[in-house]
């Protein structure tokens, strides 16, 4: 399972509040997606899940546990991973020191290097780079970098938060393959995203924020031709 | 000068650039976790230098006299109470200050320092006077030429080498190692990797603040003598190496500790010999006005060129 629950959560930083009543769901085994346009609150709904920034109002349910007050280590613990925005990757540290940092919570050697070889199957260009610091290495390969470390988790549910974000077209187009095959896999995705388009053609279902509020949510066809999504990005 | 004159200067120098360094490690993996300046540092080392020669004395008043034994205990005790000490202070004082303007933490630290200073000098016994450290290392000797080699004194070298090649193997070699740089280079996105950012701020707090207590009992069983004050001195001078090899960077701080060392070896042969009415004890003086002209000169350290380096 990987059923994601969130129940009318209200976010803030300081005073003004970020998201406001927003609720959704994600379902096991699917990709669901997050659009809406720059500062509508996107990445602070992955806080709050995170327990980076937690929610002030609200529930938070994982596979009917709630985790809205835990400390990020254990909602980690639970079965999420995130691949943050910006990628984030260690600067000074090696493509292989970053990997294993995916999968800081697992402390079976057999098993990190099982996925480790997964992950090296994914991206064979981590294989041969292994030993460079990822602070060197192109945008595109610093995504793979982010990418696999978030998979180095096994996570059941992964959050991506705009993976493509000043990429090259053509890496956007093997991001959206990569994430695809990661949900073949079996893993939950919660993808954010700007690349409507593209976003729809991978997705199951989405919702799409317009300043910290839910304004429309369906299934990725039903999204494809609903008037809110254009208002929301070019409205 | 002769050789073995030499010879002499250069193990005390040693000598000394590894209990700077061993102070300078601490406050540089307290910048790279949280960004803070922790100034009683100097003060946790001198705390554990004094925990460590009570633990002396209380094994004396009960008849336990193996030296060996004695050792053990006083850096065993010393070097966990102060790690306890020092994860104390990073709970309740450093981490409630973590979103605090970064001067509040610095002036908070400062009068802890204070507080531990003259707690000792006001309830240590007769604790406003220099004590006596014990002997508890041999003190055979070997004579080599002109060069006399004591053995305590070459004990406490190899401790410190293996002090610090621990830390560096620690910090380079094992998860929690990992853990540390992940969160000194980025802390949120290590809380991300699922790290437990405040166990590992707690841990490294333990770790620096056991290394100065270790480095206090070295600099104790290395001149035979403390007092309260040791901290104060021992804890500008961490600082300084710490800044002069770029603060946040491990190895900066090694160096930075060396150099300080050899900075007051210079002075303390250099002054006399070219301005015969300037006893030896300026070269602190000499040592602090070097840091001051290499940091108006390299104003981000020697080794960090790049800001972003952390331990
Ligand atoms: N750390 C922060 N502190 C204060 N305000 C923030 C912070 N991060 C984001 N915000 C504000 O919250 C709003 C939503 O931002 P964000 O969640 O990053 O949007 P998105 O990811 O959809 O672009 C914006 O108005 C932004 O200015
Ligand atoms: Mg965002």
């Amino acid at each position: 399972m990987a059923h994601l629950v969130i129940e009318n959560i209200t976010t803030a930083y300081d005073k003004a509040d970020v998201l406001q009543d927003v609720s959704l769901e994600v379902e096991p085994g699917k990709i669901t997606c997050i659009l809406g346009s720059n500062g509508s609150g996107k990445s602070t709904l992955i806080r709050s899940i995170l327990g980076l920034t937690p929610p002030r109002r609200g529930r938070i349910l994982f596979d009917g546990q709630p985790i809205t007050h835990l400390a990020t280590h254990r909602i980690i613990a639970s079965g999420i991973a995130c691949i943050p925005e910006g990628r984030k990757v260690f600067p000074k540290m090696s493509v292989a020191e970053n990997l294993r940092l995916g999968a800081y919570q697992e402390s079976d050697q057999a098993v990190v290097a099982r996925r480790l070889d997964q992950v090296h199957e994914i991206f064979p260009r981590l294989k041969e780079r292994t030993g460079q610091f990822a602070g060197t290495m192109s945008g595109g390969e610093q995504a793979m970098v982010s990418i696999g470390r978030g998979l180095m988790a096994a996570p059941k549910l992964l959050i991506i938060d705009e993976p493509s974000l000043g990429l090259s077209p053509l890496y956007v187009k093997e991001n959206f393959n990569v994430i695809r095959r990661i949900n073949e896999l079996g893993i939950t995705v919660l993808l954010v995203e700007q690349n409507v388009h593209q976003t729809l053609a991978i997705a199951h279902a989405g919702y799409v924020l317009l300043q910290g509020r839910v304004v429309a949510r369906g299934s990725a066809a039903e999204l494809a031709d609903n008037e809110e999504v254009h208002a929301a990005y070019f409205g | 000068m002769d050789l073995g004159l030499l010879g002499q200067y250069l193990l005390n120098g040693l000598m000394l650039g590894m209990i700077y360094a061993m102070v300078a490690v601490g406050f540089t993996l307290f910048f790279g976790v949280l960004d803070v300046i922790k100034f009683s540092h100097g003060d946790v080392l001198m705390v554990g230098t004094f925990a460590g020669l009570a633990t002396y004395l209380g094994l004396e008043s009960v008849g336990i006299d193996s030296p060996w034994l004695q050792l053990l205990l006083v850096v065993l005790v010393s070097v966990s109470a102060m790690a306890v000490l020092g994860a104390l202070i990073a709970k309740f004082l450093i981490l409630p200050l973590k979103d605090a303007p970064p001067l509040n933490t610095l002036l908070a630290t400062l009068m802890l320092g204070s507080v531990l200073r003259e707690s000792v000098r006001l309830f240590y016994p007769n604790g406003s006077n220099p004590k006596p450290f014990p002997r508890l290392l041999p003190t055979d000797e070997w004579s080599l030429g002109t060069l006399t080699l004591r053995v305590d004194n070459l004990i406490l070298l190899a401790a410190g080498v293996a002090a610090i090649v621990g830390v560096h193997l620690l910090i380079t070699r094992t998860k929690l190692g990992l853990a540390i740089r992940a969160v000194a280079q980025d802390g949120e996105t290590a809380r991300i990797m699922g790290i437990n950012f405040e166990w590992i701020v707690l841990l490294t707090f333990g770790l620096g603040s056991g290394l100065a207590a270790l480095a206090g009992v070295m600099n104790g069983l290395y001149y035979n003598e403390t007092n309260f004050g040791i901290g104060l001195l021992l804890g500008v001078i961490g600082f300084s190496a710490a800044i002069l090899g770029g603060l946040g960077n491990v190895y900066g701080a090694i160096l930075g500790g060396f150099i300080f060392a050899g900075l007051q070896t210079l002075g303390s042969v250099a002054l006399p010999a070219v301005l015969p009415s300037v006893p030896s004890a300026y070269k602190d003086v000499f040592a602090f006005t070097a840091v001051i002209v290499i940091m108006a000169w390299k104003p981000t350290g020697l080794i960090a060129e790049k800001s972003s380096e952390r331990v």
